[in-house]
Order: C-alpha cells, then structure tokens, then sequence
C-alpha cells in the first residue's frame, strides 16, 4: 500500500488545529486600561495594575471569552487629566478598544468620562466623586468602587453614634477632591443635625498643621474628621495631634489607614484612636479570617509578591480584578461585544459576586457597589493588605 | 495666641526655606542671567537623597549631608551642561526656561520612580521629644541654614578671587571674557556652588518637608516669588523675599484659610510686580546710551 506523502499529514493537522481553534484566533476583545502608574497618586494605581493583570491573564488562560482573548491596553496617565484626556481619545479613536476601565482618580476621571461616554464605549468607573455617573448622561459608565458619599456616611455614623462626638471639626484639602469631600461630609453632618464646630480647608503639603488643630481644639472640637488622600498631610495631623497631646478621635478617609502613613509617624502610637471608612472584603472577622472570595484571590496572587506578607491595601487590587471579571460577566451575558447590548447586559446585573464587593445595576442605577459593604476600620490595625474592625462599642 | 505664634515660627521656617531657595537662583543668575526651573528640584535631592543616605544605606547624618550636598552639586553641573550650555551658546532667546523645565520634569519623574510618588519620612538629627513646640528642630534648622548660606555667600563673592569673578561676569559677561577669565567654568562652578546650597537646604529642611519627590516644584515656585519680592540678585532681598512670603502665607491660612493661600504667593508677586517690579532690595534696569 503506498504511503501517503508526509506533508498531507501535516496540512490535515494543520486544518484540525485551525477547526478547533479558529474561534480563539478571532481578533482580541481590547480593554484600554487608564492608569496613574506614575506621579503622585500612583499607590493605588499600581496595586490595582495588578488585579487588572492577574484578572486578564486568568481568564485568557482559560480561553478568553466567548473564545476571543482579551488584550489589555494600559496608558500610564501620570495623575494627570489632561494626559487622561489624551490617552482616552487614543484608545477609543486610534486603539479602538472594545472597553475603558479608568482613569483612576476622580480628578481625571472627571474631564474623561464625557469623552468615553461621547464615543459610546462600555466605561467601568473607579472614581468615587458622586458626578462621575449618570444614566442620562453617560449610560454606559457603570462604577464599579464605592462613591464618596459611601465612605463619608459610615464615618459620620461612626463618629455621631458609635463615638458620640457632635463637635465636628471636619478638615479637606485644598483639592479639587478635598474640596468636593468636605463639602459633601459637611452636607451630610447638617443633615444628621450637626454643625461642624470647625471647617478647613489645608493646602496637602503644609508643612505643620499646629495651627490648625489649636483652632479645632479652640473651637470645642470632640472629633477630627479629615477627608483627603494626601498621605503626608494625614500623617502630619496624627503627629500634630500627638505632640499636642490631645487624644481627640480622628474618623475619616481610608488613607488615614494606608500603609505610607506608618513611617511618617513620630511615635506609633499616634495611630491610636484613629477609624477609617474601609471594606468588609478586606476586613478580618473575630476569628481573624477574612472572607472566603477575598483569601482565595489573595493565595493565587501571593507568588506574585514574592510569598511574603502584603505591605499595601488589598481591596485596591480586588477592585482591579473585579473590573476585568464585571466586563467578563459582560460580554458573556450579552453574548457579545456590542455597547448597546454590554449596556443592557449590565443594567441586568443583579448580585453579581466580586472580590471587592457583590454588584448591582439598573436601568437607572450606575452605582454598583453596595453600602453595606463599607465598614469603619481601625486605624493602626494594618496587617497582611487587611485591617480589624473598630469596636462598636 | 499658641496657634498664631506657631503659624508664624512654621511661616518663618517655610520662608527660609524659599529664601534659601532663592539664593540658589540667585548664584546660578549671577553667572548666566537664567532662572533654572530646576533650583526647587536641588532642595528636593537634598531631602531625598539624605534621607536614603541615612535611613537605607545606614550612614551617619555628617556624612550623609556630605554625600547629599555632592549630589546636588553634581545635579548643578549636570544642568550648566545639559540645560544652559548649549542653549546660551547658540540662541540669545529664553529658550533655557524650556531646557530647564525639561531637565526638572525628568529628574523629578525619575526620583518619583526610584523613591515613590508617597512622602518619606526624613530621621531626626539631633535628639529631641516632637513636643518641643516652637523650640522644634524642623523649624531653626532651615532658618540657621538659610542664614548661614547668606553669611556664606556673602563672604564668598566680597573676600575671595573666584567670588570676585563670579561678580565680574554678573557685571558684563562679555567684558569678563575679553579679560580672559574662563567664563564657561565660571558659570559651571556657579552651578555646581548653587546645587550644594540648595541640597543643603532641603537636607535641613526636610524634617518639615519630609522626603518627597513632588516638592520641588513647590520650592522652585516660592523660591521665584522669594527673588522677585526681595530683589533679583540681591541675597539679603532673598532672605526677606522668602520671609514675607512664609509668614504672609501662614498669617493668612491662619485667618482666612488654607484655600487662599496659593493666591496670597501669586498676588503678592503680581503686586510686587506692579508696584516695584526690582524688588525689595534690587535697583531699577539702567539702560547705557
């Protein structure tokens, strides 16, 4: 019997791998990814890099979705609107990404949203200012992080409840974010019957805040409630606040909790007494465990960090993951990439499980993320990317 | 009356810094007529670069405000090379103020990079409790320095040769020339002399400061308004220019509020310049006819 020639074995294999992979080979479903990977806000940019990573390399390893790979397209926007701005209209315009997560802060965010939303582009959100979303306006824009007034509302109940101080001292930064934060946590406080017996606002890199504080502590404060992300300033108000010697509480804004602030303090026991807006996903239990969905991530990514312990906040790489899985759980529903259909897809989504949090959406809901997520934490109780619970005493 | 008195010793101390930053202009103007969008950078180097020295490399603070002052000088130079050389030699334009502006943008995106984008804290370097109040070393040390570098500076450029050309070529560079002193190393050493005055002052500054790659933009910023207020080229206008705007700034977050206090730094620029555009302590543009 005469051999067939060995090249007719070859293309017949070749076909083969062709029929059972044709669908892979289909072009990417591309994410632009807007990250602050430099300039001075980059912490949680960089940590949430690598949820959105890790999340990307997953599901690809896995066979992508709907059997097409993702291909991530990350622009480093350098804290920087404008280059936000920029890099958002490459994406949509030269790039022609099929999704946008991002940018990461809300000062960028703010001038970019528009001109996403604009192009049509599924936008998943991870700015917390309250104008970032709306279902009129930008009906694709879905935030997947909690808002602002998510974080500032646990702290005030935790300050006029749990603490019972109603001699609010609340004090913003001279930004457009601690502008915005201060107001609205002065809204709220008004709200529950409080007037702050002190409002300031601080330039973040004042070099001393004495002054400030010997007004708050002039003026009858019981209670400091600072609203700002700048690391350096927070820290300053602990130390003023413990060469004063005044063992005020301080309730407030998570980076009051972050890791960059422990060497920043004089004494480390000026991270006493202090409470911040954090998440259940990252907070340990009485038993010291954290949620399952939580631990399950944080072991499959621990290689990554080289098996150590976690030295910065782990809900800010969840909430990475968490983005990439939302636009998974996207385009799988709607069976698609079409906006219209991711739009209608996501509208649908009710207690979708992430790692950060458990979303739901609506036709005129773009706020996914739930409030009883949120959880005050205590300051100095920062171990492995996770914190303890304040007391509810 | 503890809040306002502590307002004004930190506007003291902030404004010695930005006098101190200002001096460093003012070495570097003398010899090249350029204001270095880089001077504030020098000051940051000076904190950043002590507090690695001292808290990861473990060296004793002398030595680490040696090697930090050396890195500042070496970043001077490297500016009189990369960013004025050639631009002077081959354009009468303010094209340094891009060169400049390019030069700080990479050095501070590169220390962003190396150091973190999060403020560092800077070690104590004398021993002392942080309930000293006003007596705190973060606020007389930046003022001694500063002051010493005016002392310095001053002796400097009235009691030694090299000093005396540094004042000839900010007379009449040309003129300098024809005389035959090395103009080209005059102004690399000017450089080189700022760099270390401006390391110093951020070394002693830093405690207030900490160690953060985004202050020099800051310091280069307060340190123009320092010179312009107190008088371009004049070193105790400086001091002064720095002083006023320290304690004004602080006066007035302390009564009206810290939103306003970008404000008061520029307005009082802008009145500087209407009023007395030469500053404090300068004297008006003669022109020769």
């Amino acid at each position: 019997m005469p051999r067939r020639p060995r090249w007719r074995h070859v293309a017949l294999a070749a076909a083969l791998w062709l029929a059972a992979n044709g669908a892979a080979a289909q072009s990417a479903i591309k994410i632009g990814w807007l990250s602050s990977l430099t300039g001075p806000l980059s912490s949680a940019a960089i940590a949430e890099n690598q949820g959105v990573q890790f999340a990307v390399e997953e599901i690809n390893n896995a066979g992508g979705v709907l059997r097409r790979r993702l291909e991530l397209v990350t622009r480093d926007t350098a804290s920087d609107p404008t280059k936000a701005v920029n890099f958002a209209k490459q994406l949509i315009f030269a790039d022609k990404v099929d999704f946008i997560i991002g940018p990461v802060n809300s000062g960028e965010s703010l001038p970019t949203v528009p001109i996403v939303a604009h192009a049509g582009i599924p936008n998943i959100v991870i700015g917390t200012l309250e104008e970032l979303t709306d279902p009129k306006k930008y009906p694709r824009a879905f935030r997947a992080i909690n808002t602002n007034r998510q974080w500032i509302q646990p702290a005030n109940h935790y300050a006029l409840d749990v603490l019972k101080r109603r001699k609010v001292a609340v004090i913003g930064d001279t930004t457009g974010y601690g502008t915005a934060s201060a107001k609205t946590a002065t809204e709220l406080l008004e709200k529950a019957g409080v007037t702050p017996v002190y409002s300031t606002l601080i330039d973040p890199n004042k070099t001393d805040l004495t002054d400030e504080l010997n007004k708050a502590r002039a003026a009858g404060a019981d209670v400091l409630m600072p609203w700002s992300a700048a690391t350096g300033l927070l820290a300053r108000l602990l130390n003023t606040r413990g060469a004063m010697q005044w063992n005020v509480p301080i309730v407030g804004h998570p980076a009051l909790m972050a890791p960059p602030v422990k060497p920043l303090l004089n004494k480390l026991e000026y991270w006493d007494n202090v409470y911040a807006a954090g998440y259940v996903s990252t907070t340990y239990d009485a038993k010291g465990r954290l949620p399952p969905r939580t631990q399950a991530l944080m072991d499959k990514l621990r290689p990554r960090f080289g098996g150590r312990e976690i030295d910065f906040m782990f809900w800010w790489v969840a909430l990475g993951y968490d983005t990439v899985k939302i636009i998974e759980h996207a385009i799988k529903t709607a069976a698609s990439t079409d906006p219209a259909a991711i739009q209608k897809a996501l509208e649908n989504t009710r207690n979708f499980e992430g790692v950060y949090a458990t979303y739901s959406w609506g036709p005129d809901a773009r706020n996914g993320f739930p409030d009883h997520s949120i959880v005050i934490n205590l300051g100095g109780s920062f171990k492995d990317g996770s914190y303890r619970a304040a007391p509810l005493r | 009356m503890d809040g306002l008195l502590i307002a004004i010793v930190s506007g003291v101390a902030n404004g010695a810094v930005y006098g101190a930053t200002a001096l460093a202009y003012n070495a570097m103007f003398s010899t090249s007529k350029v204001l270095s969008v880089t001077t504030g950078h020098l000051a940051m180097l000076g904190g950043v670069f002590g507090a690695w020295f001292i808290t990861a490399l473990g060296v004793p603070a002398w030595l680490a405000l040696a090697l930090a002052i050396a890195v500042g000088a070496l970043f001077g130079l490297l500016t009189e090379l990369i960013a004025i050389r050639r631009v002077l030699a081959r354009s009468d334009e303010h094209l340094w103020l891009l060169s400049t502006l390019a030069l700080a943008t990479m050095v501070s995106q590169a220390v962003g990079l190396w150091w973190g984008t999060e403020p560092k804290p800077f070690p104590r370097l004398i021993a002392q409790d942080d309930t000293a109040g006003p007596l705190d070393q973060k606020y007389w040390l930046p003022v001694l320095v500063a002051l010493l570098l005016a002392g310095l500076l001053e002796l400097f450029y009235r009691r030694t040769l090299y000093g005396k050309l540094f004042v000839a070529m900010s007379e009449d560079a040309f003129a300098a020339r024809a005389r035959g002193i090395p103009t080209d190393l005059v102004r690399a050493a000017s450089y080189a002399l700022a760099g270390a005055m401006g390391a110093l002052a951020g070394f002693a500054a830093a405690q207030l400061t900490f160690a953060y790659f985004a202050i020099g933009l800051t310091l280069t910023l307060n340190g123009f308004i320092a010179l312009a207020v107190g008088g371009l080229g004049s070193n105790p206008g400086a001091l002064v220019g720095g002083l006023v705007l320290g304690v004004l700034s602080a006066v007035t977050t302390y009564f009206i509020g810290g939103e306003f206090q970008q404000t008061v730094a520029v307005g009082l620029l802008m009145i500087v310049l209407l009023v007395r555009p030469q500053g404090l302590f300068g004297h008006p543009d003669v022109r020769p006819v």
